[in-house]
């Protein structure tokens, strides 16, 4: 028994360490998060072009951003890297850019001209030591507001501007009481995603960045900040009892059935309006809330290229770098997705209604604004989401938050 | 009795894999769990010694000490309701009663299925506007409340009520392994006394059952501090915090949060506090079998 | 043997209905409820378009029932880029539950055995630690063995999840089987060591087959645990290994994708299908078990 073990093992062992690997052939295993319809269909176009190009996609999907983060970290950790693996864009790749586990792709960035197309941000967010170490994909807004044009002309009402316009709506839907005027999904990263939209949205650029990229911890304990706080506690009053614990699609479907009035979600609600069969600007609405100075959160995901030995998987992964940033590809993912177009020099006459809109606040300077997540680590964004979330839960006053969030801005230096 | 030195090494053969795993395994990972923790590690593991300071945040977190405080109050409800409900089923199907098959199966199946739905469905049944609370109203019943779920003081009940309901199966199968082993003689003899069915069970069954129990006992144990996927599951730790629990705390700064210093702290204080809890136990039943 | 004939249903004939015996089934009954609500849901859901499911009436049973949820999930949904559903995983859930079962039992009974009935220096600081193991959340270990992995060369493949389930299977199997031999009559071990039988003798020939009861509920623990475990498998199994909860988790985790909750209902009840033909399987080798194990009385 035990010799069999020992011999299967050396086995399998040497059968690891021996791996055929032709130089000639092209393969790019790579990890991401895309695994449900539309999502799939939009990796599918990249492995497409990939396929085309003579090299062969091998896809390892893994639901669940954690868990893919999770199984391609370990990976690469041991040794035993990935071609590509996806991530959100921003910080998640600080530490393995210092381990010196990526390779750079900043001969192709500068090939394609990709400072001269895209966001100053998303460029800020790819590039360490001066150099590009990722490739970024595409566009999430994450702070739109969704609304049900039907509910919202039954009380007279037209597309809010401000947050103050849209707690106006709030309320008159409130007062006519048939139907839930805010539809919520009472999750962490919800909570989190609303008080970013309110944040952005009643307090501005200068707050947005101040809190998540500065760290600064006296204006988290100024009065504009604990007014931002009150605003986001007061939308509790329009969100129903069931909300706690709900997932974000089926607060969506509430908007769609006229259930609810509105709600604020990245733009990937949008997938739930198109299976459900709406159209956008005619059933549906689609907007940003600001206050004028700066409004649009861009989110977005990037793909990192693990270090190779083998020329060849270089050779693969410059190759997917490439491709997935032709102005066509770009068009044909976003198209898929429900994001937008990272390069902002390709032909949007295809997009809808809603993510044109995306594309003219991100070709707008001044709307642009880097989202949580590219200003601040994994540790400070969930120390943050924490206190939004007893916040929102609990009956903490606005003074005791702002304290709140100010101990977590210092502690996470 | 004195062992032959063949069977001694045959003996000690079985334990190979055994010792292998404790000493790769559970020492090997145990010791860099505890050295990372006294590191300043984010999202991958480093050497910069900052001696306890993770454990100072640590402790100074309140969703750490939340998930502490309901780990408590889930952990002590669920076994003895798992207890209670699994030996009550497991008597109920002694009974001699039909279908005792499909009957038991029943009681058993949850135990098959991963929490990864069946936490979603729950979730569904105890939400007030779509579950329980909403078919009740619909039914007529116009003061009907049952939102547990969705209030902050009680959403970690509703983990135990799903707990229990895929636990006391297994338990209830233990305790018919126990009670089928039971001596037919000992019920002719309490028979004979004029027992009462009750009394025979409580005094006389139950402690006879007590290795059914510790077994039980300490399997559904294990699964409170390793309590994971149901939080994620059914209230991905909300409303707020109100339901966290330790372990998904340490997954959470593991991998999402990307801080393994702070993730290996927590994961450090858990397997303290079971050594505190669990030394002793072992001590006290290894020192009760000496004087048997 | 009398008694043991006794003890199985076969030979049992149900009482007459007393008072008493309605509150029985009435125990029954509502317990029963209890147990089968979720289930219930599951299944109306699965048999229904999302139409009718975004209504949100969650106990109604569907007006037009139609299995296309349950063909979808199990032949062509898209778990990544390949539309096949979740039936590719099933035969890889196969190949690691099947050695991983076996050899964590084997492993385990032994370990048990070993622990319980002979006196050996330290058994009980190993039983200890491995105690203390149990208790531990298994997440905590991942790192570290990725790296003991890749430094021994296995990498991953079906022989190292094998190895992982039977590491993370071992105290809870050890702690079973060593109470469960503790609890046999030490006559019986005597017995057999003045017949002079060696320490693997008495374990195969005597230990074992006295053990079903504990065996099968060893099965039902490890197969539950196996089947449903999804991050060791995600880490360890490898590529071509993957676990059918890695695609199940894939159809109904994802992130930004539309939900369809009719698929992920009938998709669950598919994985959960092997679990449960085992358990209802094992009802009969449970009483038969049993049946051996009350022999010692």
């Amino acid at each position: 028994m035990k010799r069999t073990l020992f011999a299967s093992v050396a086995i399998v062992a040497t059968a690891w360490a021996s791996a055929p690997v032709s130089a000639e052939e092209m393969k790019a295993e790579v990890i991401h998060w895309w695994t449900s319809g539309g999502e799939a269909a939009a990796v599918k176009v990249f492995a497409d072009q990939f396929n085309k190009a003579g090299g062969t996609w091998i896809d390892s999907a893994v639901a669940g951003a954690a868990n893919a983060r999770n199984a391609a970290i370990s990976r690469t950790v041991a040794g035993n890297p990935p071609t590509a693996m996806q991530l959100n864009t921003g910080k998640q790749f600080d530490e393995l850019v210092e381990g010196d586990l990526l390779a750079d792709v900043d001969a192709i960035a500068t090939e394609g001209n990709w400072k001269g197309v895209m966001p100053a941000a998303i460029i800020a967010a790819a590039t360490r030591k001066g150099k590009m170490y990722a490739v970024p994909i595409n566009i999430h807004g994450q702070n739109w507001l969704w609304y049900n044009k039907a509910v919202l002309a039954s009380v007279g009402a037209d597309e809010p501007k401000t947050w103050n316009d849209a707690i106006t709506i709030l309320d008159k839907l409130k007062a006519e009481g048939k139907v839930i005027p805010l539809a919520f999904s009472g999750q962490k990263n919800w909570e989190q995603n609303l008080f970013n939209a309110v944040m952005i949205g009643a307090g501005g650029a200068q707050m947005w960045t101040g809190i998540l990229g500065k760290r600064d911890t006296s204006l988290a304990q100024s009065a504009e900040f604990k007014a931002v706080a009150v605003t986001y506690k007061k939308l509790k009053d329009y969100v129903d009892a069931g909300a706690p614990g709900r997932n974000w699609n089926d607060a969506t479907n509430m908007v769609i059935q006229g259930k609810a009035g509105m709600q604020i979600m990245g733009d990937w609600a949008k997938g739930e309006f198109i299976a459900a069969g709406k159209v956008p600007e005619k059933d549906y609405g689609c907007t940003v809330l600001s206050n004028g100075s700066g409004g649009y959160v861009m989110g977005g995901d990037v793909f990192v290229f693990p270090k190779a030995k083998d020329p060849s998987t270089t050779k693969a992964q410059m190759t997917l770098a490439r491709l997935m940033l032709t102005p066509e590809t770009q068009i044909q993912f976003a198209l898929k997705k429900g994001s937008i177009p990272v390069r902002s020099d390709v032909d949007a006459s295809a997009l809808d209604a809603c993510a044109q809109k995306g594309m003219r606040y991100v070709a707008d300077k001044a709307q642009q604004m880097p989202s949580g997540d590219m200003l601040a680590p994994p540790a400070l964004i969930g120390a943050l989401q924490d206190a939004i979330s007893q916040y929102w839960n609990t009956s903490m006053s606005a003074d005791e938050f702002s304290a709140k969030v100010a101990a977590v801005l210092k502690s996470q230096e | 009795m004195r062992l032959s030195l063949t069977s001694r090494l045959s003996a000690i053969s079985a334990l190979l894999p055994a010792l292998l795993v404790m000493f790769v395994v559970y020492i090997g990972a145990t010791s860099w769990t505890v050295w990372i923790s006294l590191t300043n590690s984010r999202m991958l593991p480093n050497n910069n010694f900052i001696g306890l300071r993770q454990y100072e945040m640590l402790f100074n977190n309140d969703r750490w000490i939340t998930s502490v405080h309901n780990i408590v109050i889930y952990g002590v409800l669920f076994v003895s309701l798992a207890l209670l409900i699994g030996f009550l089923l497991a008597v109920a199907i002694d009974q001699r009663v039909r279908a005792e098959d499909t009957i038991r199966s029943i009681y058993l199946y949850p135990y098959s299925m991963s929490f990864v739905v069946t936490g979603l469905v729950w979730q569904w049944l105890l939400n007030p506007t779509l579950g329980i609370q909403h078919v009740l109203r619909s039914w007529g019943f116009e003061g009907a409340t049952f939102d547990w779920i969705v209030r902050p003081e009680t959403a970690i009940y509703c983990l135990v009520i799903a707990g229990v309901w895929q636990a006391s199966g297994l338990v209830m199968a233990i305790m018919l392994a126990g009670l089928r082993g039971v001596d037919e003689e000992i019920w002719k003899a309490a028979r004979v006394d004029g027992l009462p069915k009750w009394r025979v069970y409580v005094s006389i069954i139950i402690p006879m059952m007590d290795a059914s129990f510790a077994t039980a006992a300490v399997l559904l144990s294990t699964g409170v501090v390793r309590l994971y996927d149901l939080s994620v599951a059914m209230t991905n730790g909300g409303p707020g915090i109100a339901s966290e629990v330790p372990a998904k705390f340490v997954m959470d700064h593991l991998f999402e949060r990307a801080n393994i210093g702070l993730a290996t702290a927590a994961a450090t204080t858990m397997l303290i506090t079971v050594i505190a809890v669990v030394a002793p136990y072992l001590y006290w039943r290894a020192r009760k079998g000496e004087m048997r | 043997m009398t008694a043991v004939a006794q003890l199985l249903p076969a030979s049992r004939r149900p009482k007459r209905m007393t008072p008493a015996r309605w509150g029985l089934y009435a125990f029954i009954f509502i317990t029963a409820l209890y147990f089968l609500l979720p289930l219930y849901v599951m299944i109306v859901t699965s048999l229904k378009p999302m139409a009718e499911i975004r209504q949100g009436n969650l106990l109604a049973l569907p007006a037009a029932p139609s299995i296309d949820a349950w063909v979808k999930a199990w032949t062509s949904a898209c778990t990544g880029l390949t539309c096949q559903g979740i039936k590719i995983g099933f035969f890889n859930s196969l190949r690691i539950l099947v050695p991983s079962v076996g050899i964590s039992i084997l492993i385990g009974s032994l370990t048990g055995y070993a622990l319980s009935l002979w006196r050996l220096p330290g058994a009980n600081i190993l039983f200890g630690a491995m105690m203390v193991v149990a208790f531990i959340p298994y997440q905590v270990f991942i790192y570290p063995l990725v790296r003991v992995f890749s430094f021994t060369g296995l990498g991953q493949s079906l022989l190292t999840i094998v190895i992982i389930h039977t590491i993370f299977g071992l105290p809870t199997m050890t702690l079973l089987f060593r109470n469960y031999f503790a609890s046999l009559p030490v006559e019986l071990f005597k017995a057999a060591r003045v017949d002079g039988a060696g320490f693997y003798q008495i374990y195969a020939l005597i230990m074992m087959p006295m053990a079903t009861p504990m065996i099968v509920v060893a099965v039902i623990l490890q197969t539950t645990g196996i089947w449903n475990d999804f991050i060791l498998g995600l880490i360890f199994a490898g590529r071509d290994n993957l676990p059918m909860t890695v695609q199940l988790n894939n159809i109904v985790n994802s992130t930004q994708g539309e939900r369809a909750y009719n698929v992920d209902m009938a998709a669950t009840l598919l994985t959960a299908l092997l679990p449960l033909v085992v358990y209802f399987g094992s009802g009969r080798w449970f009483v038969r078990g049993i049946a051996a194990g009350a022999v010692k009385g």
